[in-house]
Parts: C-alpha cells; sequence; structure tokens
C-alpha cells in the first residue's frame, strides 16, 4: 500500500508494471520539456519592453507549431502503444483464477484444484488488529505462487465492478455475463492490496482484494489447507 | 435615461390612460402609484448602474492608484496621446505657445547645439507631455492585488479552521500515532515498495532509517 501522502506510484510488483512506469517517467519528461518551453515563452513575452504592433500572421512558425508536436506525440505514442499490445501477449500461464466480483465481495475459484473457492470480505473498521491497514485488509487473501504467469478471468455477479490493484498493474474490469481475462505475474512475494474501481452501490469502497505471492511450496501447502477446510 | 425595464408598466399605464383619457383628464391612485414605480424604477436601476461603474469600471481604479484619467476627448480631431507602442501622437502637447515658447521654438530652427540642457527640455516638455521613463512608471496596484488576495486567502482559512472545529468528525482510529507508528512497521516488516519505496529506505540490519 501507499505510505502516507504519497504522491508517486506504488513500486511495482510485475514486469508490466515497471515498463509502464518507466513509459510513465518518460511521459513526464516530455511533458515538462513542453510546459518548460511554454513557461518561458510566456515569461519572456510578458516581459519584453518592445512591441511589435504590426504581427498579422506568420506561417513559417505555424508550420513548425504543427509539425513539431505531431513528433513529439509519435515519441508518446509508440511505446504506448509497445506496452498496449505487451499487455495483450498470452504467457502460457501455469494457474487460472477466477475473480467474481459480488455487491459487496469478490470470490474467488481456483478451477485447476477440486473445490478451492472463498469469499473475500473487507474487515471492517472496528475489526483491525492495531497495525492493520484500513479499508484494504481482507479476511482471505487470493494467494498466488511468485514469479509464475497467472492467467486471471474476472467477472461480475450482479453489477459492475473492477478487479484493479496497482502494485502488479492490474485493472480489468468485472462485467455481468462477460469473461475479461489477463495475464500477469508477481516479480517478488509480497502482500499486494487493490480496491474495486467500479462505481457498484453502497459499499463500493468496501470491497478491497489482497493479492499475496508466496513461493511455490508455501503456495502447495496453502492450496491443500484449504481444500482441506473446505 | 430611459432604462427600458419598465416597458411592461409604460404599456399598461399607456392602455389605462388611453381608457381614462376618453373619460376625464384627473390623476387617480392607480396612475400615482405606477408613475411613482416608474420613477423608483429609473432611478434605482440608475443608482445602481453609477454604483457599479463606479466600484469597478478601469477609470475609476485607475485614478485611484495615481494614473490620473483625462476628460473624454472628441476623437475626430488630432489627439495627443503618451504610449511607448505609438509614441509619436497627432499633435503637439502643449498646442498655444507663449511667447517665450514661441522664441524657443524660432531658436530650434538653428543649431541644436546651442541649445542649452534646459531649452532641450523645455522644447521636449512643449512637444509631449511625459518621458518614455514617466509613461512606464508601475503604478500601486499591485499592494491592492496582492492585499485582496490576502485577506480571501485569510477568509478562507478561517472558513477551513471553523469546519475543522465545528463540522468534521473524529476520524477513525487508524489515524491515532500508536495506530500509524504500528501500520508503518507492519509494511516494514512485510517489504512493502521494497524497491525505491519506504522498504527501501530501511536499514533492516541496523534497525534505523538510511
Amino acid at each position: 500500500m501507499a505510505h502516507p501522502t504519497q504522491s508517486g506510484f506504488q513500486d511495482a510488483a510485475s514486469p508490466l508494471m515497471e515498463e509502464l512506469l518507466h513509459f510513465h517517467d518518460h511521459t513526464l519528461m516530455v511533458i515538462l520539456m513542453i510546459s518548460t518551453l511554454v513557461l518561458y515563452t510566456i515569461i519572456t513575452m510578458t516581459l519584453a519592453k518592445l512591441t511589435d504592433m504590426l504581427v498579422l500572421d506568420s506561417q513559417e512558425i505555424e508550420v513548425i507549431w504543427t509539425i513539431l508536436p505531431a513528433i513529439v506525440l509519435t515519441f508518446i505514442a509508440l511505446p504506448s502503444l509497445r506496452i498496449l499490445y505487451l499487455m495483450d501477449e498470452v504467457s502460457d500461464p501455469h494457474l487460472t483464477i477466477k475473480a467474481t466480483g459480488h455487491q459487496w465481495y469478490w470470490s474467488y475459484e481456483y478451477s485447476d484444484y477440486e473445490n478451492l473457492e472463498f469469499d473475500a470480505y473487507m474487515i471492517p473498521t472496528q475489526d483491525l488488529t492495531p497495525g492493520q491497514f484500513r479499508l484494504l485488509e481482507a479476511d482471505h487473501r487470493m494467494v498466488i505462487p511468485v514469479e509464475s504467469p497467472i492467467r486471471a478471468l474476472v467477472s461480475a455477479e450482479d453489477v459492475l465492478h473492477s478487479w484493479a490493484h496497482p502494485r502488479p498493474g492490474i485493472k480489468v474490469d468485472a462485467i455481468p455475463g462477460r469473461l475479461n481475462q489477463t495475464t500477469f505475474m508477481a516479480s517478488h512475494p509480497g502482500v499486494f492490496f487493490g480496491q474495486c474501481s467500479e462505481i457498484c452501490g453502497a459499499n463500493h469502497s468496501f470491497m478491497p482484494i489482497a493479492i499475496e505471492a508466496v513461493p511455490l511450496p508455501h503456495f502447495e501447502n496453502w492450496t491443500s489447507l484449504m481444500i482441506e477446510d473446505a | 435615461m430611459d432604462v427600458g425595464s419598465c416597458s411592461v408598466f409604460e404599456a399598461e399605464i399607456k392602455k389605462k390612460q388611453g381608457e381614462r383619457k376618453r373619460k376625464s383628464l384627473h390623476l387617480d391612485h392607480f396612475s400615482l402609484t405606477t408613475m411613482l414605480h416608474l420613477t423608483t424604477g429609473r432611478v434605482g436601476s440608475l443608482l445602481a448602474q453609477r454604483v457599479t461603474a463606479a466600484l469597478t469600471s478601469s477609470s475609476v481604479r485607475m485614478a485611484s492608484h495615481g494614473h490620473e484619467v483625462a476628460a473624454n476627448e472628441d476623437l475626430s480631431q488630432p489627439m495627443y496621446w503618451d504610449s511607448t507602442n505609438v509614441p509619436l501622437p497627432d499633435r503637439r502637447y502643449k498646442v498655444t505657445l507663449s511667447s517665450e515658447d514661441e522664441r524657443l521654438k524660432q531658436k530650434e530652427k538653428g543649431p541644436w547645439d546651442q541649445l542649452s540642457k534646459e531649452e532641450k527640455l523645455a522644447l521636449y516638455r512643449l512637444s509631449f507631455s511625459q518621458t518614455f521613463s514617466e509613461m512606464n512608471q508601475p503604478s500601486a496596484e499591485w499592494k491592492t492585488v496582492v492585499g485582496t488576495i490576502f485577506i480571501f486567502l485569510g477568509l478562507t482559512g478561517l472558513i477551513v479552521w471553523w469546519q475543522k472545529v465545528y463540522v468534521f468528525p473524529k476520524p477513525p482510529r487508524t489515524f491515532d500515532d500508536e495506530w500509524q507508528a504500528k501500520q508503518l512497521q507492519r509494511m516494514l516488516e512485510m517489504r512493502m515498495n521494497p524497491i525505491e519505496g519506504i522498504s527501501s529506505k530501511w536499514d533492516y540490519e541496523k534497525g534505523q532509517w538510511k
């Protein structure tokens, strides 16, 4: 989760999110250069002592300041498109998990295993133990093995929801009657929190998602325990 | 000054007066009150317009900050102006010259190195009202602007403080210092944001911030 007053992105937990962070840095640099140029122009024009009263038009600069932005935009568009297509690559996932949005909780089905299904509700603020994260902790976490490509199939039972976590860089809309697919991979172990990102009623802000990426042996332990408990 | 907003009244009046003209011309209660309304309406809106102009027009604001405004001019005649953009106006500043000025003008027709510095300055002031440096003098308007900004910032601050004291509910218990400290410790233990974020700033071996 973000620390208080954090304004930048959280660290990436998947290679795709790293790409997005780099792209964001690149785009912000372009914006910074343009803004500096514009600010400089504004200041010099405002503070200039002399005024040219007879300026009507100028074809040369009009051409320049049409072509130059077009070039700048290609510099932004090309990396953007590259990442867009990168996101759609299917990478031979090891595991398939179905995440279904309900009002107001998520349910997960690990269909590769028998009978591994559970619901994840938010832990209410009054039930938190000191140190837990308000509005982010869920009573069950979606456990995945680290460094394995995972296919997530996202859908909804009733109204629109959206399955989103910033650190792995996932946001998939949960649409009733439709199955949306995404693949992702956790680069390192940890707990990645996310929140529902499509307005879905009174408790839209209170249905978080917690993904826990653990080494494979621990994951296998967990699945065995969950199947036993079921 | 016709404000035009009382046309409804005027139409009514005309109708009623037209009818009454056929009967008699004495002033009855209705026409008196409507005429009073007309006048009050006209005077009232006239007053409102004058007040608005006085409070907001640029000439008034300029005059209150040292830029005196001259009388309204006939724009079809050659004008005088002081402008850095268009520095040479239609006519000389001083149109009617005294005999002393005439003498100076005659001397100007000769070689200029025979003019003293005061004479040159006097000739300049005949042709122009202000020098370039006088034209470019800043006004004191910035003080009004900055002062108004601060006043509004202060008012907003007052409102924000009042809201904090009288409106906002108590924050959740997770905002207590103790909880925040435990939360931070938990974030570090869970290695949240370990690459460039918060966990990367903590030295795990020494148990302190880097």
